[in-house]
């Protein structure tokens, strides 16, 4: 039985300006918001928005978003038709490739979706934060008796040039497509997040597989090529919050962010809309008599005993008495000894702060950077680690590291 | 392995004991009350199993079961979703002559065709008012070395002070054990005795075929009940061992147990002893970590997912989806899923059941000695 629309989404960058943070982990499974992974928004999304089958291109540093993915039952997509299914590279009778680029996943997992023989296929993206009803986008591609549509942000005229643009008459009809212009013509950003026909995405990525100077890239190649034969191609609005949290300081932000639904739009209590996760399955959390909590969020496993502000604690994290985290982010299993300072950084799983270690510090005029230690790592008692420092290595007591 | 001759099956009996906490069982069984900001009872005993390889259970559900058939589902949180074995939930079998069941044995009785049919060597008998992270790896162990017809599970502790004051028997029956050198040589049912006791925890060991056999018999007798019915008289025939815990144990006896028993788990020892085993598992709710916004006081409480706390709240435990609005005060109180307290509201040594509205302003106390219940969907 067919499938009205299947979504098959792009796992398989590395997220290399996320740094220590992705150098063992894909970035969509990059922890965010107390206990979700990035991923978990596009896939909660899409169960939300009544597709039931994803395919998921894997390729960079695959194991723990394998793992986390499982059957898709945290998500409901334990399905007997359709489903998640994660799609790494594999080995043909022609021989086997990596993904080249965006497209060509997609190219080579044609057999993939015609199994489910869809009339669309929306193409998302593993590193944004946005919750999105997916169902309203194909609304609008239906109405339009569009080929191609794309989700658009209007961002500030002064920011556009770092975008992809589209150019779009009165009736949402894309006439051109710049990417990242000097003079940008329009401020309609790019989501990439893409509803296609799929007769007509299969015919591009064919004849794009077949261009050998192609980059095999849907922002490069496929929309230009669609542009090129005055396709029927439009630009669907998006107003809600979106987020490209591929570096640091957009990830650190857009954790903030969660501390703030009233101003920021990104509301996680949302019982509409809610963003499914793997659970942790500890208890509730404890804050102990002595401790101070203010303007944070918290989740199970947590034991606070210091003073914790404005920050986002992953489950399990341990503050011990006397340590002071502030603007922070910290992620599972993390523990925070006696007398630690930690502010305005991202602390990633398992590592340990010693005691009286500092990381981290609030912003000043010249320094607004937001401190990195990778996971795993230990800092040792009375450390220091600066402000713009990028840990990705134990460090010894007593150590300075910039 | 398949079945080997340490495998075991095991069977729940999630009603036990509800006449202990009538408030807690209005609107469902002993199981299926919250615990420790965001268990259920059974979780414990259920997780405890699925963790020692026990993955075919059976729940022998009797009446106000609807909760638990929400809460376990398929069975699947407990990993016990199983071509073979996994979850099973017996209602009584509802014919025009039928009474839910007094003791176990109707119940086994009602299931003695499945029981022949499976393949484990031994039957885990268990109740859900005792709250244990238990190791059934070694209770089999042992069972099988001391060569046991059936393996009794105790504890060393002084009887509730509810059971003690007790003048009647209406509130179902316990048991003490009398042990020599290993072995169960009395039982006692309903003792007052005052100390420490040996006092049976309600997890037993037994052969399968065994279990068929004895159940049997008694069934044919019009017996009701499986200790005192079929163990006690038999002590002289059958090997009974007894089998002496000595991990946490948490007993719910009666509502103010229930307030104590939640409440100590705010000690971390206390915690951290019942929670370092083995993980306990329970229906996944997929709430949002709980946010405290400015103006929020927290101390010394333990809070589950899901909750805004905007108020001041001190020797509390909260379970999911909670709001304690600006200006509100929550002291020694138990707050079930979704409980609300409004702006300004004033509560103290309250157990509020699932749902409950403690509205603006409204002050609400009750004492250490007797915290005041406030049923589901209730609004002060």
């Amino acid at each position: 039985m067919a499938k009205e629309m299947i979504a098959m989404l792009l796992a398989g960058g590395q997220g290399s300006r996320l740094y220590a943070l992705t150098e063992k982990l894909a970035k969509p499974a990059v922890p965010f918001g107390g206990k979700y992974r990035i991923i978990d928004f596009p896939l909660s999304n899409c169960v939300n928005s009544g597709i039931d089958t994803v395919g998921i291109l894997t390729q960079y540093q695959p194991l723990v978003l394998n793992e986390y993915i499982g059957n898709g039952q945290p998500w409901d997509l334990d399905r007997l038709y359709g489903g998640v299914h994660v799609l790494p590279p594999y080995q043909k009778a022609s021989g086997s490739d990596w993904y080249k680029g965006t497209a060509n996943a997609i190219y080579q997992n044609i057999s993939f979706i015609e199994r489910y023989d869809p009339k669309y296929v929306i193409i998302l993206s593993g590193d944004q934060i946005c919750k999105q009803d997916y169902s309203d986008f194909l609304k609008f591609h239906k109405e339009k008796d569009a080929e191609f549509s794309v989700a658009v942000m209007e961002v500030p005229w002064e920011e556009a040039s770092r975008f992809g643009l589209m150019v779009a008459d009165e009736n949402d009809k894309i006439t051109e497509f710049q990417e990242k212009p000097k003079n940008p013509k329009s401020n309609l950003a790019s989501m990439g997040i893409y509803i296609f026909n799929w007769d007509i995405l299969k015919k591009y990525l064919e004849e794009d597989e077949a261009d050998p100077n192609s980059e095999n890239d849907f922002g490069n190649n496929i929309i230009p090529n669609l542009l090129r034969d005055n396709r029927r191609m439009y630009a669907y609005h998006f107003n809600g919050y979106w987020k490209d949290v591929g570096t640091i300081s957009s990830l650190w932000e857009a954790n903030m962010e969660v501390l703030d639904p009233e101003h920021s739009g990104i509301n996680l209590f949302d019982e509409d809309w809610k963003i499914y996760s793997r659970n942790s399955g500890m208890t509730g959390h404890k804050i102990s008599a002595g401790a101070t909590v203010e303007n944070s969020m918290i989740t199970d496993g947590c034991r606070i005993k210091g003073s914790v502000k404005h920050s986002i604690l992953f489950a399990g994290v341990k503050v011990e008495k006397g340590a002071v985290i502030e603007d922070a982010v910290v992620m599972g299993g993390t523990v925070i000894k006696a007398g630690a300072v930690v502010k305005h950084c991202i602390v990633a799983e398992n590592v340990t702060i010693g005691e009286n270690a500092v990381v981290g510090a609030m912003p000043s005029e010249d320094e607004k950077g937001v401190a990195t230690i990778g996971a795993n790592v230990t800092i040792g008692a009375n450390a220091k680690i600066g402000p713009n420092a990028m840990v990705n290595k134990n460090v010894e007591g007593g150590e300075e590291q910039w | 392995m398949v079945n080997s001759s340490k495998s075991a099956l095991g069977i729940i009996f999630p009603n036990s004991y509800d006449a202990l906490v009538p408030e807690l069982v209005n609107v469902r069984l002993m199981a299926s009350i919250p615990f420790g900001s965001r268990y259920r009872l059974i979780d414990f005993i259920l997780s405890s199993m699925a963790n020692c390889d026990i993955d075919n259970v059976s729940v022998m559900v009797n009446n106000n079961y609807h909760s638990l058939m929400d809460h376990l589902d398929s069975g699947r949180e407990w990993d016990l979703v199983r071509k073979n074995g996994g979850l099973h939930i017996f209602p009584p079998f509802a014919e025009k002559s039928s009474k839910p069941f007094v003791g176990r044995v109707g119940a086994l009785a009602s299931i003695l065709d499945f029981l022949r049919d499976q393949k484990e060597k031994y039957v885990v008998i268990a109740d859900t008012n005792v709250i244990v992270n238990f190791d059934f790896r070694d209770m089999i162990k042992t069972h099988i070395e001391t060569g046991a017809d059936v393996t009794v599970v105790y504890n060393e502790q002084e009887l509730p002070e509810s059971l003690l004051k007790s003048t009647s028997n209406d509130k179902g029956f316990y048991y003490t054990l009398n042990i020599e050198d290993g072995r169960v040589t009395r039982m006692f049912v309903n003792a007052r005795e005052p100390g420490v006791q040996n006092f049976a925890m309600n997890i037993f060991l037994i052969d399968r075929e065994l279990l068929i056999d004895l159940v049997n018999t008694a069934f044919v007798h019009g017996q009701e009940y499986f200790e005192r019915d079929i163990l006690l008289p038999r002590l002289n025939k059958l090997n009974v061992q007894a089998y002496k815990y000595e991990g946490y144990v948490a007993r719910i006896s009666d509502m103010k147990s229930y307030f104590d028993e939640n409440m100590k788990l705010l000690d971390d020892y206390n915690l951290d002893a019942l929670f370092s085993g083995a993980p306990i598992y329970t229906k996944i709710r997929d709430d949002n970590p709980t946010r405290y916004i400015d103006g929020a006081k927290v101390q010394n409480v333990m809070v589950a997912d899901g909750c805004i706390i905007e108020g001041e709240v001190e020797n509390s435990i909260l379970f999911r989806g909670v709001k304690v609005a600006k200006g509100a005060k929550v002291k020694n109180c138990i707050l079930m899923q979704d409980t609300t307290v409004e702006a300004g509201a004033d509560a103290e040594y309250l157990i509020t059941d699932k749902n409950v509205t403690i509205s603006a302003g409204k002050e609400m106390k009750g004492t250490d000695s007797f915290p005041v219940y406030i049923g589901k969907f209730q609004t002060v």
